[in-house]
């Protein structure tokens, strides 16, 4: 018995064996391996020939894409390109530690002098003091009582009457405003009496209306 | 070559000791000894840091300004270095870090401007190249026109598979590296790597893509 049971082991391996030789690897298990790099201990690409020329035609096809990437930036980075960008980085860091640099306002092409006019300092001191002076001036001479103070006789009279008085000042003189006063009122009354004449001799529309 | 390969990194000692004498130089206020101690910096890093600008920016001009402010960005602001990251690192870092915002502030940029034809640079005639026996004009089209089918596939990979494909492929970092730069795990980096080479597979329809067999599907479990 130990024997059959023997014989069906062994058959079950070289089964087994020829199904695995049979199988290989996807590709995403062989970018998986590439990204591990793990090529070199993977069982089954160290035994199976096809998956490990699968292996090395993606191999080539990365190692292509880097070697091109690589000439390329080479390519762009000439020496005089890196000894140009050492001498910016180099000015770069000194005007670093530098103070910054302050930028004056442009300044107008006419001398400072020519254009603005300098006003001297005893100008407004001059006209404060004046208007102090003026004040205390005017406090002193009272100007409103020398205005209202009588004047003195004139010989004309008349000319002294047309002078004209401060309104809301009674009249020094009641006699004057009398005569005015009933003057007005005996020529009011003395109009009235001719006009009513006028009246008497006018024809009136009544009179034109009446029959003939 | 197989999968990412350990960059010829340029001593780590000899970085830290130069990032630390001009951290101290800086302190000190002796900026001229500063500036000529960083300069060791500078030639040391300038090439890669150019390289890597290129990859991401796809123009030299714009890569050569994004190194020159990682330089200056990284001088004054050494006094935050801690030693115990390596300076490559953390330089790097800055570098990726102002590459993106470049390619963001581009991107703004262009949403509201007609874009230019690309003009090519400027090509030696043709007396001039057969006499170099340099490439033939075929050859040196071809190999233009892949450039530019690589970089449109790259540039259409999510901006973390990009990164971790540029610096494993290109610079030949090893993943735990990658995951120094990026600040992302080991695992997460493989992963990344993995899906990105399997979109540019797919994006660019290689023949590499095509060798494999059709009806393969299975996977062995080893």
């Amino acid at each position: 018995m130990p024997h059959i049971r023997d014989l069906l082991e062994r058959n079950a391996v070289s089964i087994l064996s020829r199904l695995g030789a049979n199988r290989h690897l996807d590709d995403d298990a062989l970018l998986e391996i590439w990204a591990a790099a793990t090529s070199t201990t993977d069982p089954h690409l160290t035994s199976c020939a096809h998956c490990r020329a699968r292996f090395a035609s993606i191999d080539t096809w990365l190692d292509d894409i880097g070697t091109d990437a690589r000439a390329e930036s080479e390519e762009a980075i000439s020496p005089e390109r890196l000894a140009a960008q050492q001498a910016q980085i180099f000015r770069r860091l000194e005007a670093l530690e530098r103070p910054a640099r302050i930028i004056t306002f442009p300044k107008f092409t006419r001398a400072r002098g020519e254009q603005r006019r300098v006003v001297p300092r005893w100008v407004p001191t001059a006209a404060a003091a004046g208007l102090v002076i003026g004040l205390a001036t005017g406090q002193l001479f009272n100007l409103t009582d020398m205005l209202n103070a009588p004047r003195p006789a004139t010989n004309s009279g008349q000319v002294a009457d047309n002078v004209p008085r401060p309104s809301g000042q009674p009249s020094s003189n009641p006699s004057v405003d009398e005569a005015i006063f009933y003057g007005d009122a005996d020529l009011t009354a003395r109009s009235a009496q001719f006009l009513s004449t006028l009246d008497e001799l006018t024809p009136r529309a009544r009179d034109d209306d009446r029959p003939r | 070559m197989t999968g990412a390969q350990t960059a010829g990194v340029p001593s780590r000692e000899a970085d830290s000791l130069a990032a630390s004498a001009v951290k101290a130089l800086q302190a000190e206020g002796r900026n001229q000894e500063a500036r000529d101690r960083y300069a060791e910096l500078v030639a040391r890093h300038q090439r890669r840091a150019g390289r890597i600008a290129f990859h991401y920016m796809r123009d030299a001009a714009e890569a050569d300004e994004a190194v020159q402010d990682a330089f200056v960005k990284a001088y004054s602001h050494l006094s935050t270095f801690r030693e115990e990251l390596p300076f490559e690192v953390w330089f790097t870092r800055i570098l990726i870090n102002g590459c993106l915002d470049r390619i963001k502030a581009r991107t703004r940029r262009e949403r509201w401007l007609v874009s230019m034809p690309e003009s090519s640079p400027a090509q030696p005639d043709f007396a001039e190249r057969m006499a170099s026996g340099g490439p033939s004009p075929e050859a040196q089209l071809l190999a233009r026109e892949r450039r530019q089918q690589v970089a449109a596939a790259l540039a259409k990979l999510p901006e973390r598979q990009r990164s971790v494909f540029m610096l494993s492929h290109y610079e030949g970092c090893t993943s735990r590296e990658v995951s120094a730069l990026t600040g992302l795990n080991e695992s997460t980096v493989r992963v990344h790597l993995f899906r990105a080479i399997r979109k540019l597979r797919t994006l660019l329809g290689t023949d590499a893509a095509h060798q494999g067999l059709a009806g393969e599907k299975r996977r062995v479990n080893p």
